[in-house]
């Protein structure tokens, strides 16, 4: 099994429960951000020390919840921090982007990292379209035309134009290409059934966070491996990405009390303010464009939220525990699930750092080695 | 749509207003030049029915006696809205009619659906803007493009006239001394537009009521001084229309669809 490990580089300290979305800037400390990435960077960097296969960045806009805006930015500052890991650019949300920008900056990561990228091609969350004035009822559609044209641009040799829905370009050719042959390998996310036949039919890796369900993850694992064989290829275990908050303490009753704050934090303070903006997004346009998919999304953050802690780590939806009770909850979610790549969000809402830290040793020392034969 | 002048009597005098279109009702609020008709007004009274009463005093019109203050004067707008609206309505208010809209939003919330503010006086500025003395002055700092002015059809009398009914409105300083502690307590959904070339009133009026009003929102319309109806006619009617449409939602991109929803055109 692979390890990625992904952060979210949350602010720790916003004061109050944020009650609209765009979060209002006015708290931001310019030195306390410094600070925050100095730390954050150190921290991830850390992760390949302790064992990690892949550190993972993505892309949020315009609140607390996290300071990557632009997830290639710190892709770049791992470059030269790191030798051997693989950089999971879990965004960048290609539809509110430029794709031949995109096209250029993965290249240049990957060419700077010696072909360490793994390519994420994320549609962002529903509110992320407000940010950039974008039609969330495009997102789809300009996803898929946007994907098209990176590939083209990394793989054609001669210049060409693109004349496309939402792109006309008279004349790409990036300089550099990837580094990788043909071109980084694809990640995308399917957390429902439109998205995960969109990622099986790009023969992409396949991303899953924020579970509440395993049985509906289970369904949506299968129907990945279904239209991935109906175009002609099948996928390994290590292309499914499983995603959980996770909390590894010396034991199970400090995991906990970590986790229930970070938790806390992460949902009344990070995730608050999106709500309202999802909800307008989601129930005045076509983003979800099966009505069942909208439904889902917001009952399963709603589940999540409401659930305590235990009912959580039931579910399969967070790890938290000591490192001997860690593997015991990842062997049983991987039962369920046969996925080859775990996800760990170890720094859950304002969670310090120093437990962050002593949770990756602890995986370093005792969860890994525990888990060499998945 | 034409603009019809009608005229109510009120126990405090007699109240001058315009009406024009069909539709849900649109009160709108003048600034201190008084009522006067725009492209984007125009445009609005093909989808709405837009009120605009004349100011007592303002346009060669009677002034109130009983009637001496921006508070008192938002009365006034709540008592013709019950008289002549007779339901809620969204409101525009302009500069000094923006003044008069937020007094009306903080005393008689009932009378709202949504708020529209350009460049409202009446709040803090820190200190900035102003409206010059001098006419040439003012008028260099009304217009970003004055050739898209409406031509000057009042008499010079009629103009003075208005600016002295500032005083009268104890307005002259466009600052109220009640107004800015009581603002916090708009529940209507708010639009504060600001032109990025107003001189007049300042970037720190929106700033104040956009941290005061809950759940607000505020544009900068580029390239636009203190009329921004004037100076950016399209881009004034299309943020209005879509937030007069949709509310909270006008800040998602609803991509080809949102086209049709800005009313009229202009011409």
């Amino acid at each position: 099994m692979k390890f990625n490990f992904f952060h979210l580089m949350p602010w720790t300290d916003y004061p109050r429960e944020p009650t609209e979305w765009p979060v209002s800037n006015k708290d931001f400390e310019p030195e306390r951000g410094r600070q925050l990435y100095a730390d954050y960077i150190d921290c991830m960097a850390y992760a390949e020390q302790c064992g990690f296969d892949s550190i993972g960045c993505n892309e949020h806009h315009f609140s607390p919840y996290g300071l990557m805006s632009n997830p290639n930015l710190i892709g770049a500052a791992l470059v030269h921090r790191t030798k051997r890991v693989n950089l999971a650019m879990l965004g960048n949300l290609v539809p509110l982007l430029n794709p031949v920008r995109v096209a250029e900056e993965y290249a240049m990561l990957d060419v700077m990292s010696g072909g360490r990228v793994i390519a994420g091609m994320m549609r962002g969350i529903p509110h992320e379209y407000i940010a950039y004035n974008v039609p969330p009822s495009d997102s789809r559609e300009r996803l898929r035309e946007a994907v098209a044209l990176i590939l083209k641009a990394w793989t054609e040799p001669e210049p060409f134009g693109w004349e496309g829905q939402f792109y006309q370009f008279p004349a790409v050719s990036i300089w550099p290409r990837p580094y990788q042959k043909p071109h980084p390998r694809l990640l995308m996310s399917g957390t429902n059934e439109e998205s995960v036949e969109f990622v099986a039919q790009h023969k992409a890796k396949l991303g899953i966070v924020l579970i509440a369900d395993l049985a509906v993850a289970r369904a949506n694992i299968d129907l990945y491996y279904k239209v991935a064989r109906s175009y002609g290829w099948e996928p390994v275990p290590e292309d499914i990405l499983i995603g959980h908050h996770t909390c590894i303490a010396d034991t199970d009753e400090e995991a906990r009390e970590h986790m229930r704050k970070g938790l806390d934090y992460f949902h009344h303070i990070l995730m608050r303010p999106q709500r309202s903006a999802q909800e307008l997004v989601i129930k005045k346009t076509r983003y979800y464009q099966r009505e069942e998919s909208s439904e889902k999304f917001q009952a399963r953050l709603a589940t999540l939220r409401a659930r305590s802690l235990e009912e959580q780590i039931e579910a399969g939806s967070v790890y938290c525990g000591s490192p001997e009770t860690v593997v015991a909850q990842i062997r049983r979610v991987h039962k369920a699930l046969g996925h080859g790549t775990e996800q760990f969000t170890m720094k859950v809402g304002n969670m310090p750092d120093k437990v962050v830290r002593r949770g990756m040793e602890l995986f370093r020392d005792r969860v890994q080695p525990a888990l060499k034969d998945l | 749509m034409p603009f019809e002048r009608q005229e109510l009597s009120l126990p405090s005098g007699k109240l001058s207003y315009f009406v024009a279109g069909a539709g849900a009702p649109l009160l709108y609020l003048h600034p201190a030049g008084g009522f006067s008709v725009s492209q984007p007004l125009e445009a609005l009274s093909t989808r709405y029915k837009v009120f605009a009463p004349v100011t007592p005093g303002f346009d060669g019109t009677a002034p109130h006696e009983s009637v001496r203050s921006m508070e008192q004067l938002a009365d006034l707008a709540a008592r013709f809205a019950d008289k002549v609206i007779g339901e809620r309505c969204d409101v525009i208010g302009q500069s000094f009619g923006g003044w008069e809209a937020l007094w009306l939003a903080v005393k008689h919330p009932e009378k709202l659906d949504h708020l529209v503010l350009e460049a409202p006086a009446g709040v803090p500025a820190g200190g900035k803007g102003g409206l010059p003395s001098d006419p040439a002055e003012a008028r260099r700092k009304l217009f970003a493009h004055p050739d898209r002015a409406l031509p000057m059809t009042k008499p010079i009398e009629q103009l003075q006239g208005n600016r002295r009914m500032l005083d009268h409105y104890r307005a002259a300083s466009l600052s109220d001394g009640a107004l800015p502690a009581r603002v916090a307590a708009i529940k209507s959904p708010t639009l504060i537009l600001m032109g990025t070339k107003d001189e007049i009133i300042p970037p720190e009026t929106g700033r104040f009521l956009k941290a005061q009003i809950a759940g607000s929102h505020l544009a900068y319309v580029y390239d636009a001084a203190h009329v921004i109806q004037s100076d950016q006619p399209e881009r004034f009617l299309r943020l209005v229309s879509s937030f007069l449409e949709r509310g909270d939602a006008y800040i998602v991109n609803w991509g080809a669809s949102a086209a049709s929803a800005i009313p009229g055109g202009l011409g």
